[in-house]
């Protein structure tokens, strides 16, 4: 087996910075085990957030990365060939459309889309289903019946998600459709790191556990600052304005932006603002599984700079007018 | 199989991946994981575990990182952050969600669970169902009829500012998919012993229910303290 030599003192310096890693998580866990700091209310609130998002998340990220991994080593570059070389009006809505058949919510489908654009499918089609795929698979849509099920509002708020779900992310995908693979995906340090490797099993678990750990990293930012929110930012101001058309559309945005909510629960949540009117809770549903705190991070890590500024401004816009909407003609 | 060598690198990234394997193997095995997810996803869990073990040993037996590059001090910086919400679950002790968060969740926020009108009118009433009863007024009228049925129902204490001294809100939340989604169950408890139960005590209310306009009191006959249950969350 053929190694490629490293300097010495290189590696010398990687087990150092392994064993101060392993100090430093040592410490934090003498800490916490003594301060307990769990013991003040607030901090405990964050903390519980903070980990069950964390531990519902990951899951769906290893997922995304096992489909991700396996696109990468098992599908034959020519199926992207083909892909790729279909008309982008095609691509957009048969990718939107594949949405339906991959049930995970939004953190595993960004992975997935990285991949798919890297092997050739246009990168607008890998956005257009990264952004479809939380909001149209069949899971959400089911619980999406089940929270307003025996609602007086129960068709428009499936149809009326399902529809401006899609319309969004069609949107998206058609507004970054001029951009290349080069233009769109931020370049990763570790990006030629699995080439290497000799066999299939191989590259497949050096790419899986590589997409894990990259995508990890910017899941564990966004439930900081998503747990930080849903502790510290004061929900009353939001429920203050139910009643306010045009700002209570924003307002639901906005929550759903901070509490971050897996696509697979969030129904039920709206479903308790009964203060707001059919359009805010729309909106709410509509916004969120595609702009959320935790995804800041995930596409601002995926993406190169300027995408995460398109997607909100997108999907905000078809969502305040689909909203908007549907609040005039039926509120 | 050939000889696979054990970078700096490789090390850290199997590492981290068996701390998240091993949290969730140590969720299922002290049955906690009803503190963070709910029934509907706990599926997660084992899910999760079993995929991260599968990664690790082949990581281990199947990757070979002998030409992986040093392992540079954002990638270290990187490994921890991933690894440091394992550390706060192990390290910390069980918890649950308390009065902080229903004062945080309550202005508007209550529970979307809707109860059939069948569970109200014949059925043993839970905090759930009656709770969930606030929203719809078919249900509410069933459990109009029921005003002054027995009832023993499990929660925390939680009080306002103001409140008399012989009631509290009983309270559990209400779990979709994880602790995010928690919404917040109350029911009005009066005649409770005065000042007997502190904030966030876990009690058992036995007594009689009385749906009134916009919420549920239950007149107490006898509240004792319990600890908390192995699963703290109503599941929707």
């Amino acid at each position: 087996m053929a190694h490629i030599a490293q300097p010495l003192g290189s590696r010398e310096e990687s087990w150092r910075r392994i064993l101060g890693a392993g100090f430093a998580l040592a410490v934090l866990a003498t800490f916490l085990n003594i301060a307990n700091p769990g013991r003040v209310p607030a901090i405990q609130n964050f903390i519980l957030v903070f980990s069950s998002l964390l531990i519902e998340a990951m899951p769906f990220i290893l997922l995304g990365a096992l489909v991700s991994a396996f696109i990468e080593v098992f599908v034959p570059g020519r199926v992207f060939d083909r892909l790729g070389a279909l008309s982008p009006r095609l691509q957009l809505p048969a990718s939107a459309l594949a949405g339906f058949a991959f049930p995970v919510c939004e953190c595993g489908s960004v992975p997935v889309a990285r991949r798919l654009a890297q092997k050739g499918l246009a990168p607008g089609a890998a956005v257009t289903f990264m952004l479809a795929a939380p909001i149209l698979n069949p899971v959400v849509i089911i619980s999406t019946v089940i929270a307003y099920r025996g609602r007086d509002i129960f068709w428009p708020m499936v149809l009326g998600r399902t529809g401006l779900g899609l319309v969004a992310a069609l949107a998206v995908g058609w507004v970054v459709s001029s951009k290349t693979k080069g233009e769109l995906l931020r370049p990763r340090a570790d990006a030629d790191e699995h080439q290497h490797e000799k066999t299939r099993p191989g590259s497949f678990f050096s790419h899986l556990s590589g997409d894990f750990i990259f995508m990890a990293r910017y899941l564990v930012l966004g439930a900081t600052v998503a747990a930080a929110m849903q502790t510290f930012v004061p929900q009353d101001v939001i429920a203050s304005v139910a009643d306010t058309p045009f700002l209570s559309l924003i307002a639901m945005m906005a929550l759903a932006f901070v509490l971050s909510l897996c696509s697979e629960s969030d129904a039920f949540v709206a479903a308790s603002f009964v203060q707001f009117g059919v359009g805010s809770q729309l909106a709410f549903l509509v916004f969120g599984p595609l702009v959320d705190t935790k995804l800041a991070f995930l596409y601002t890590g995926t993406f190169t700079k300027g995408f995460f500024r398109t997607v909100v401004l997108v999907v905000g816009a078809v969502t305040f007018a689909g909203t908007l909407w549907i609040e005039v003609l039926l509120g | 199989m050939s000889r696979r060598s054990l970078s700096p690198k490789k090390l850290g990234v199997v590492l981290v991946l068996g701390a998240w394997c091993g949290l969730y193997l140590f969720l299922l095995a002290t049955d906690r994981t009803s503190l963070y997810l709910s029934s509907r996803t706990e599926w997660l869990v084992p899910v999760g575990g079993v995929i991260l073990l599968i990664a690790v040993v082949g990581q281990l037996f199947f990757s070979d990182s002998s030409g992986a590059p040093k392992l540079t001090t954002k990638d270290s910086l990187g490994l921890v952050l991933v690894a440091v919400p394992v550390v706060v679950v192990l390290a910390l002790p069980p918890a649950s969600l308390t009065s902080f968060a229903a004062n945080r969740r309550s202005s508007f926020a209550s529970a979307a669970f809707v109860p059939s009108i069948e569970d109200i009118s014949s059925g043993e009433l839970d905090l759930a169902d009656v709770a969930g009863a606030i929203r719809s007024d078919e249900v509410m009228a069933a459990l109009r009829a029921r005003a002054g049925a027995e009832v023993d129902f499990t929660g925390f204490v939680a009080r306002r500012p103001g409140m008399p001294a012989d009631e509290f809100l009983l309270t559990r939340f209400l779990i979709s998919c994880c602790v995010a989604d928690a919404l917040t169950v109350q029911v009005r408890v009066v005649d409770a012993p005065p000042g007997a139960f502190k904030q966030d005590q876990w009690v058992r209310v036995s007594g009689s229910l009385y749906p009134l306009e916009n919420e549920i009191v239950v007149q107490a006959a006898g509240v004792t303290k319990v600890p908390r249950p192995d699963h703290p969350y109503l599941n929707a």
